[in-house]
């Protein structure tokens, strides 16, 4: 039996269909789990994404009120337990209200409002993230330097801490395992590369313990090869193209395609659990 | 689900909280003309609000008439340094030539049962410390101050933020 993966809906979440989508074409066996259930019914599975979406609205901040909900106390309780979590962007901005990164005790960081020359407010766009040295888990199967093209989505995505050296730190401690870059690989201090503002370029943190990651950009929307944007070159743009053999996005087969480099994310995810991991 | 809801449900500091209600608060400051022109401009405008669906009231002197009842404790939320609104100010340049500083803030009425101490409530429910402490204001990215509603100070988000 595979492991068993919790996807947290929220009420506004709005990725869990792709997110299942990805858990399961790396052997992992995803369950859509509302928020209307018992917290202690979510307690048995093996791992937990938070998906993608407008928890509550984002009213008070993005993630803000989905954080206090009985149900990431559960999430908090297992991940303690060593139980992989996994945050993408609202998700991600839960885990960091509720303090489950970077999980030194109390709440140390803000996913704070966009900060972009000329404009403000949600921005979406793709862009470039560079693979730091860490040991968290979901990126096992990454090597440092290496670059992947994600697309982000988000009013609320540059990473900040009241703290100025707090995130220099984390950076230190190899706990922001994704940092946007620019397609030459060097680290992307300006927009658009940072699409955001995000200090440092973080565009992911995990815990010390690395079961636990907060990531903006959306991998699930990069799970296949013909998914990715018409702007996205080197590689990557060639795999898309083999992908779609000039066959326009919207009539390729999703499932059938190759992998993009998103699940590498969600194949990471499958290695922890010792599954096959070969074509990710 | 409310954040009302969520507050009372999971926040020991509100469990006598009777209402949350949401202002979005404007300061306007530099060579602005008189009042009815203000509000003229902004009652024409979209920057500031949308008329389908939020009511504005422009308070031209501390002792304007203010949105909050008695009772009520306001919680100022000003995201740090980005509370400036540079495409109000183009707006208001476009229209009138004058060059004006706009910053807007996030402010919350709290109601609380009578007997509740509500400013030390207020002040439990303002910083987010942890899951089961504080929720309007993220400190890592944001600052905040309290007041009596009906003593809102004009201005207010010029003396929380860092003076853009």
């Amino acid at each position: 039996m595979s492991p068993r993966v919790a996807i947290v809906q929220f009420p506004g979440v709005n990725c869990e269909a792709e997110t299942a989508r990805a858990l399961r074409r790396v052997g992992l066996e995803p369950e859509i789990w509302r928020w209307t259930r018992a917290a202690s019914e979510l307690e048995p599975f093996d791992a937990y994404v938070v998906p993608g979406g407008f928890s509550y609205q984002d009213r008070v901040r993005a993630g803000a009120l989905a954080a206090k909900h009985a149900l990431t106390e559960t999430l908090v309780a297992r991940a303690e337990q060593g139980a992989p979590v996994l945050g993408i962007c609202n998700g991600a901005q839960v885990l960091a209200e509720a303090g489950l990164v970077p999980g030194g005790g109390g709440i140390e960081l803000a996913l704070a409002r966009n900060r972009m020359p000329g404009r403000a407010g949600y921005h979406a766009r793709w862009v470039h993230v560079r693979v730091e040295r860490s040991h968290c888990l979901f990126l096992s199967l990454l090597s440092p330097g290496e670059l992947l093209p994600l697309p982000v989505a988000h009013g609320e995505g540059r990473f900040t801490a009241g703290d100025p050296a707090r995130l220099q730190a984390l950076v230190e401690a190899g706990q922001t395992p994704l940092r946007y870059a620019t397609v030459a690989g060097s680290l992307a201090s300006a927009f658009p590369d940072n699409p955001n503002g995000s200090e440092h370029a973080v565009a992911a943190v995990s815990n010390a313990r690395g079961n636990v990651l907060a990531i903006m950009p959306h991998p699930e929307r990069a799970q296949t090869a013909g998914a990715l944007s018409r702007a996205v070159g080197g590689r990557w743009g060639e795999r898309r193209d083999a992908a779609l053999g000039g066959v326009p996005a919207s009539a390729a087969v999703a499932e059938a395609e190759p992998a993009g480099p998103g699940l590498a994310i969600f194949a990471g995810l499958a290695r922890h659990f010792g599954l096959p991991v070969d074509g990710a | 689900m409310s954040a009302l809801t969520v507050a009372r449900e999971r926040l020991a500091a509100a469990r006598r909280l009777l209402g949350l209600r949401r202002l979005r608060l404007f300061e306007l400051h530099g060579p602005l003309p008189g009042a009815t022109v203000i509000e003229d401009l902004v009652h024409r405008s979209t920057w500031f609000y949308n008329p389908h669906k939020e009511r504005c009231r422009v308070r031209a002197t501390p002792r304007s008439a203010l949105e909050a009842a008695a009772g009520e404790q306001a919680v100022l939320v000003v995201e740090r340094g980005g509370a400036r609104r540079p495409a109000a100010e183009r707006w208001w340049r476009h229209e009138t030539g004058a060059a004006i500083e706009v910053c807007e803030a996030t402010t919350w009425l709290l109601r609380f049962e009578s007997g509740e101490d509500a400013a030390a409530a207020a002040r439990a429910l303002a910083v987010l410390e942890s899951l089961g402490r504080g929720l309007l204001c993220n400190p890592n990215a944001q600052d905040h101050a309290i007041a009596a509603a009906a003593e809102i100070p004009l201005p207010w988000i010029a003396t929380v933020g860092e003076g853009e």
